[in-house]
């Protein structure tokens, strides 16, 4: 805030205070210390010994922290392009009121409202290998049951199709609020050129959406990487890790085991993965701009 | 366009915040010290407890409550999850603000005994006239660490075994007499195939009920290993797999029970839900699932756990009170003196909560067998407590050797044996290293 004769009116750093203070203290001041703690054994119990970069080196040969990351990889292969393009159908049938689109928006946006563990339990229930209802439907179709969730080949899809459903939610509402900025004569100039429908989709409403589905995307792959929840009250990691995701192997060794520096150096090898990803995607999304 | 700026005088901004850090400060300092300067000693109890058994637990700290109304002593509870209970516990003790007393597992706790997290409670308990002579021997050792000073770590609340619970609808429906349930595990076997029901080679409903992965095939391997003779710690501690054929048979019991009898399957999520819902027959889980089958009108009766192997064992879980280390040592006796009154009054937890008593005088009053489920429903984890013996390694590592565990070092090993995808040679051998590391580490 700067006053008339260019000073600083102190007030202001009072207000900004208000989230400054709080974002230091729980936010940035853990995040240090827990970049510390990676370089520590510690066991919360007694200070924590410094070890250098021992906890790296072991997370590094763990084969139960490579599986999780090759997990991580595989559910973002899963769910981001099942979050991305879903949402953007469900979009688009809303954003041109096909039947039902107004009852179909609010079923588009509830799972996101309801929470990851009732999501979790519901779907252990719809994936039950014996009595679930996908299964049941599958079966009049003459498909075999599938062991959703108790099976190594499968626990990861069954555990992804529950988180598609529970993520789908705030893309959708993204993507329709950029739908309805596409502004109207870009579609009415594309017609009298002759564009059908499905052209103007690629020429026109795909463009105009690059930046929402480049924030959809970003944010999507982090949510993956973060995936945790539903992993917990789904499978807990089951069977044989097939499951296990970065987070719940973390959640494992540092609250179950007190393990907190490893689980530390196995969290900032997952900061490192997420913002690589992120400057990746970034990279390969941004638009280009014309000189 | 053009916008009004809101402009606020240094002097507002300031009298506003002084406003709000008083609006905030005023109350915490009138109501709530004052309120604690008047109340009575309220001690902190944190319990993991969330099943059926938990109810149970909150009228015991409701009876004790009740019973100290005016007495200048109160029990406050709040629940913790299991999974995250010693970790909260431990942050707590570290922060001066640790709960006064909670819930733990007779054996698991050797590294807080260590580390000072649980403290002794052999003084105390004389001091407060707790008696110790009342309990059952067995279930004193298992409160002790010997290698920490052998101290009294626990005031043992309950005994608990696993044995199968069985669909008596399913029973009959298979002309079995439920009077009649066998001992031996080759009958026990029989009955099992006579229950099951498949569709082709696919079983739809288990006549031994499992899970694919998690607790229960590993409580199943750890129970059957033992009754073949397989140990998972030599008696002192030193020697880590003993009798390693043992354990290999019994894993090959397991795969069996999927792959040759057909009588489990995998494909079961949540062994408790199926139970309930009529997926399996026969299925060992503890005491603290009865109320629970009982609340939804189950058919179901108690029996022994069968005899697999050669000697009948079955798993041994020991419940009980702990206390944690205060930096106002004073509250100890308080503390106690709660744990007393719990422990002389657990006659409605050892009969309408889970497992058996502990204490001897309990043990022997006339009602304890009326009392709390039937005696069809109950005798089982009362009975069965003389064989079982396959409880906790009480070392620091003691965790990773624990049977009950759906995700520790074992049961993430032997999950690959189960699923196929790991050779039971290659386990054995990776189980060995581990718990040998364990034990070397005290």
């Amino acid at each position: 805030m700067t006053g008339g004769r260019g000073r600083n009116d102190p007030s202001g750093y009072l207000l900004v205070a208000f989230f400054t203070v709080p974002f230091l203290l729980f936010t940035v001041a853990p995040l240090l210390f827990g970049v510390y703690i990676a370089f520590t054994e510690w066991g919360i119990i007694g200070a924590p010994r410094w070890v250098g970069l021992a906890n790296f080196r072991e997370a590094l040969a763990d084969p139960w922290v490579a599986n999780a990351f090759r997990n991580v990889v595989r559910y973002a292969l899963i769910i981001v392009p099942g979050v991305t393009v879903l949402a953007f159908l469900f979009a688009l049938y809303v954003h041109q009121r096909w039947p039902l689109s107004t009852l179909a928006r609010t079923l588009f946006f509830t799972p996101n409202v309801v929470s990851a563990t009732v999501i979790g339990l519901v779907w252990v229930w719809i994936l039950d290998t014996q009595f679930g209802v996908l299964n049941h439907y599958l079966g009049l179709l003459g498909i075999p049951r599938i062991p959703w969730l108790t099976s190594p080949d499968w626990s990861l899809t069954g555990v992804a199709l529950a988180s598609i459903w529970w993520d789908l939610g705030l893309a959708f509402v993204l993507f329709l609020a950029a739908l309805q900025d596409v502004p109207e004569d870009l579609y009415d100039a594309a017609a009298i050129d002759g564009a059908s429908r499905l052209r103007q989709l690629w020429h026109v409403t795909l463009p105009q959406l690059r930046p929402v589905i480049s924030m959809v995307v970003t944010l999507q792959l982090i949510a993956t990487m973060r995936i945790f929840s539903q992993v917990y009250v789904m499978t807990n990691g089951a069977p044989v890790g097939s499951s296990a995701s970065p987070v719940h192997y973390i959640y494992q060794v540092s609250i179950v085991q007190y393990r907190l520096g490893y689980a530390a150096a196995i969290s900032v090898l997952l900061f490192l993965l997420i913002v690589l990803v992120t400057i990746l995607q970034r990279l390969l999304l941004r638009e280009r701009v014309r000189g | 366009m053009t916008t009004t700026r809101w402009r606020w005088s240094r002097r507002q901004t300031l009298g506003a915040a002084a406003g709000f850090a008083a609006a905030n400060a005023v109350p915490w300092y009138l109501s709530g010290r004052a309120v604690h300067a008047q109340s009575p000693t309220e001690i902190v109890h944190w319990s993991w407890l969330a099943a059926s058994d938990g109810e149970v637990w909150a009228r015991m700290i409701d009876a004790f409550n009740a019973a100290h109304q005016g007495k200048g002593l109160q029990i406050k509870m709040e629940l913790v999850p299991e999974e995250q209970f010693m970790t909260k516990v431990q942050a707590a003790v570290v922060t001066g603000k640790a709960p006064d007393f909670g819930w733990g597992t007779a054996g698991m706790r050797a590294k807080q005994a260590k580390d000072g997290v649980i403290v002794p409670l052999d003084e105390v308990a004389v001091q407060v006239g707790l008696d110790l002579a009342d309990f059952d021997e067995f279930a004193l050792q298992q409160s002790r660490y010997p290698q920490y000073g052998n101290g009294l770590f626990m005031v043992p609340m309950d005994l608990m075994s696993l044995q199968p619970l069985v669909n008596t609808d399913h029973l009959q429906e298979a002309g079995l007499d439920p009077d009649a349930f066998p001992e031996d595990g080759a009958a026990v076997l029989d009955w099992a195939q006579k229950t099951t029901k498949r569709d082709g080679d696919t079983v739809t409903r288990s006549g031994i009920l499992m899970t694919g992965s998690g607790v229960h095939p590993t409580v199943t391997w750890g129970i059957v290993a033992a009754q073949m003779g397989f140990q998972r710690a030599s008696p002192d501690l030193k020697t880590a797999a003993v009798n390693p054929e043992a354990g290999l048979a019994a894993m090959q019991f397991v795969l069996d029970l999927f792959d040759k009898h057909k009588v489990a399957t995998r494909d079961v999520t949540d062994r408790y839900k199926a139970f309930g819902t009529g997926q399996g027959t026969i299925f060992w889980t503890g005491p603290w699932t009865l109320n629970g089958y009982m609340q939804q009108n189950l058919p179901f009766r108690a029996y022994l756990f069968p005899k697999f192997g050669e000697k009948r064992v079955t798993y041994f879980e020991q419940g009980g009170l702990e206390l944690y280390q205060q930096q106002d040592k004073g509250r100890y006796e308080a503390t106690m003196q709660a744990v007393k009154w719990l422990s002389d009054n657990s006659f409605l937890w050892t009969t309408e909560g889970r497992g058996a008593s502990p204490r001897k005088s309990i043990l022997s009053r006339p009602d304890y067998k009326t009392a709390g489920p039937p005696w069809d429903k109950r005798g089982a984890f009362v009975d069965g407590m003389a064989f079982a013996t396959e409880g906790e390694i009480p070392v620091q590592a003691g965790p990773d050797f624990t049977i009950y565990s759906g995700g520790n070092f074992l049961a993430k090993t032997l999950e690959g044996v189960w699923a196929g995808m790991t050779k039971p040679e290659e386990a054995m051998a990776r189980i060995q290293e581990q718990w040998q590391k364990g034990l070397d580490a005290g």
